[in-house]
């Protein structure tokens, strides 16, 4: 066929036409962009419902027209309160805590050339979670001065350092000349994460009543204790993670290849990777700090979209920005529905869907991951 | 010209190489030979600019390597790797749009992908999955994703160099010619070529300059019929056989069916 009629047919050809065309010629970027529009629709949706949902009637309506100011309405002062300081923070909590655990999992999927690669199982969070404990336990005596530096960041820099320690710690053990060995990097992720726990439990056995509760509180795994301060101390940590990233997509597709092969194509492999550990560290401690350890979302999301749009990390990265956003959300509303006016801790319904399909990813790729 | 100077290479406290010095000059394929283990591959990597020597050093186009950035290389020269496992289902045109750097325009893209594919006969492969593909076919969308990397041979005067790790290793013999004759091709346009060859006829056939090596040092350097000799062949492969001559062409050619072990 002509050039020029293939030009003109795409043209006229309506956009699901075009992209199906140019799916089935290997290209995905058509559907991936249609997918992120998609999302994007998505996730304000699914944000917008959460406002709503609860077990108090406060409706969003009413908040919209206050916010916009038509006098005639006046948002009583409980509706006020349910929504702006509660619903309002716990679903922009989910939003970050979703898109930096989804996102995290996709980056250390690539960088260890890996699909089961994922923060909370190989022991990052676990590490993130003692760094935390850590200045919880220890911050009114022996770390005192860190929280009188830090302020209400010190928990989330604990978590932090935590992440970063495991995650340099699983790549030094699992990778050798440059070969990320599976079987060794999740041995070596339970390993750290046994030890990890286990000086947790120390330190919730020297724990006092206050901190203890503080502790059980936050190592459920949730999102109910989501307030402003919260949102402060993480969201700035999780937003600055997640915008280097974008920059990293091009390498980590490189990477994909192999590390010798990503700098044969011209890219600077070892900050590479020394930014992808920050930043994976940086968004799963903040996360962690904030919200305990919601498991699997890491795992599920990067997945199931590699499934749609293909692992171009390009269009990966912000897909699961915006999916894993949503769908912590969505496990967030139904953690508050399903006993209401009781409430789940979301990390057993995350657990419930993401440990299940951990299972099927597994059977379905063993023959290929060298397993 | 990459001119390989006295590098000596260890590798986790072992020596591998032994100060080995030759040049591949632009328009010419230089072939590396040798028995298993005898550093071929650690020469190649040490050329990418994968490995540093330990000592000696080597220079593409009158640069030293070690001055030069990834990216910088990456204009310079693409390499070939022996095999590549990938974990993510990528299709083959996702993979062979990796070797496009930024910056080129999208429309320059779509042809030289296109064309690459065509070189190394896989036109109408782009929507099929790598993960799925044969293993010489793997190998063959590798090859395209660096001819995309490296698409023409000659850049603003400046030579260009393919460093190819056994190119035809798992090819069947009407591509094992394919893709000789595009490294030919390649020579021809002004390029250079470095590869890893194990088939002595094919090397015979198509290379301009052979390496031989042994134990990591270079044992002969030279023309195909000066260096692909009975002597060159028992003493290197420790194969006592018969090197012949092809009537047209004079190009020497081995039979295994002519050795004593």
């Amino acid at each position: 066929m002509p050039r020029s009629d293939a030009m003109d047919g795409a043209v006229r050809a309506p956009v699901f036409a075009r992209i199906a065309g140019e799916w089935r010629n290997g290209n995905r970027a058509g559907l991936a962009r249609l997918l992120l529009g998609a999302l994007a629709v998505l996730a304000a949706a699914t944000f917008a419902s959460s406002i709503m949902t609860g077990a108090a009637d406060a409706s969003l309506a009413n908040v919209f027209r206050w916010l916009i100011g038509e006098a005639d309405q006046t948002l009583s002062a409980r509706d006020r309160i349910i929504i702006l300081d509660i619903r309002l923070p716990r679903a922009v909590l989910g939003m970050l805590v979703g898109a930096a655990l989804a996102v995290s999992g996709a980056v250390m999927q690539g960088l260890f050339r890996n699909p089961l690669a994922d923060p909370g199982l190989v022991g990052v969070s676990s590490g993130a979670s003692l760094g935390a404990v850590l200045l919880i336990v220890l911050g009114s005596t022996v770390l005192g001065p860190v929280f009188a530096l830090f302020g209400f960041y010190a928990v989330p820099a604990g978590a932090f350092l935590g992440g970063l320690a495991t995650t340099l710690l699983l790549y030094r053990v699992a990778t050798r000349g440059g070969q990320t060995s599976v079987a060794t990097m999740l041995l070596a992720g339970i390993a750290l994460g046994a030890l990890a726990g286990a000086v947790t439990g120390v330190l919730v056995f020297i724990a006092d009543d206050r901190e203890l509760r503080d502790l059980t509180f936050w190592g459920l795994g949730s999102l109910a204790g989501a307030n402003w301060t919260k949102i402060a101390a993480a969201g700035p940590i999780i937003f600055l993670a997640l915008a280097v990233l974008p920059f990293l997509a091009r390498g980590l597709n490189a990477v994909t290849l192999g590390e010798a092969a990503a700098f044969h194509m011209g890219i600077p492999v070892q900050r590479l990777k020394n930014i992808a550990i920050f930043s994976v560290a940086g968004a799963t401690g903040a996360s962690v700090a904030v919200s305990g350890g919601i498991g699997f979302v890491g795992i599920v999301v990067p997945h199931l979209l590699r499934l749609v749009i293909g692992p171009d990390h390009r269009y990966l990265l912000p897909a699961s920005a915006l999916l894993g956003g949503t769908m912590l959300i969505f496990a967030d509303m139904l953690a508050r529905t399903i006993v209401s006016p009781a409430e789940l801790p979301i990390g057993i319904i995350t657990a419930f869907v993401g440990a299940p399909f951990f299972l099927w990813v597994l059977l379905r790729g063993r023959s290929n991951m060298g397993l | 010209m990459i001119s390989v100077s006295d590098i000596s290479v260890r590798l986790s406290g072992r020596q591998v190489l032994h100060g080995l010095s030759f040049d591949a000059i632009p328009g010419a394929l230089t072939a590396i030979v040798g028995p298993n283990g005898s550093g071929k591959t650690t020469t190649l990597k040490a050329v990418s600019g994968e490995i540093s020597p330990s000592a000696g050093r080597v220079t593409i186009n009158g640069r030293d390597l070690a001055s030069l950035k990834p990216w910088e290389l990456a204009l310079k020269r693409g390499v070939l790797p022996q095999s590549t496992v990938i974990s993510f289902p990528f299709t083959v045109r996702e993979i062979v749009r990796l070797g496009l750097s930024a910056g080129v325009d999208a429309t320059s893209h779509d042809r030289i992908a296109g064309q690459a594919l065509e070189a190394v006969d896989l036109a109408g492969f782009s929507g099929r999955f790598y993960h799925e593909l044969s293993g010489g076919e793997q190998q063959r969308v590798q090859l395209a994703r660096v001819l995309c990397q490296i698409a023409a041979p000659v850049v603003d005067g400046e030579p260009r160099y393919l460093l190819l790790d056994e190119p035809v290793s798992s090819l069947d013999i009407r591509h094992q010619l394919t893709i000789m004759g595009l490294a030919r091709q390649f020579c021809a346009g002004g390029g250079g070529v470095i590869a890893v060859m194990h088939d002595l006829n094919l090397t015979a056939m198509f290379a301009d300059e052979i390496v031989m090596m042994k134990a990591g040092r270079i044992r002969a350097r030279g023309a195909p019929k000066d260096v692909l000799t009975d002597a060159t062949m028992e003493a290197v492969f420790g194969c006592r056989m018969r090197v012949n001559v092809a009537p047209a062409g004079g190009v020497p050619f081995v039979l295994p069916q002519s050795a004593a072990m």
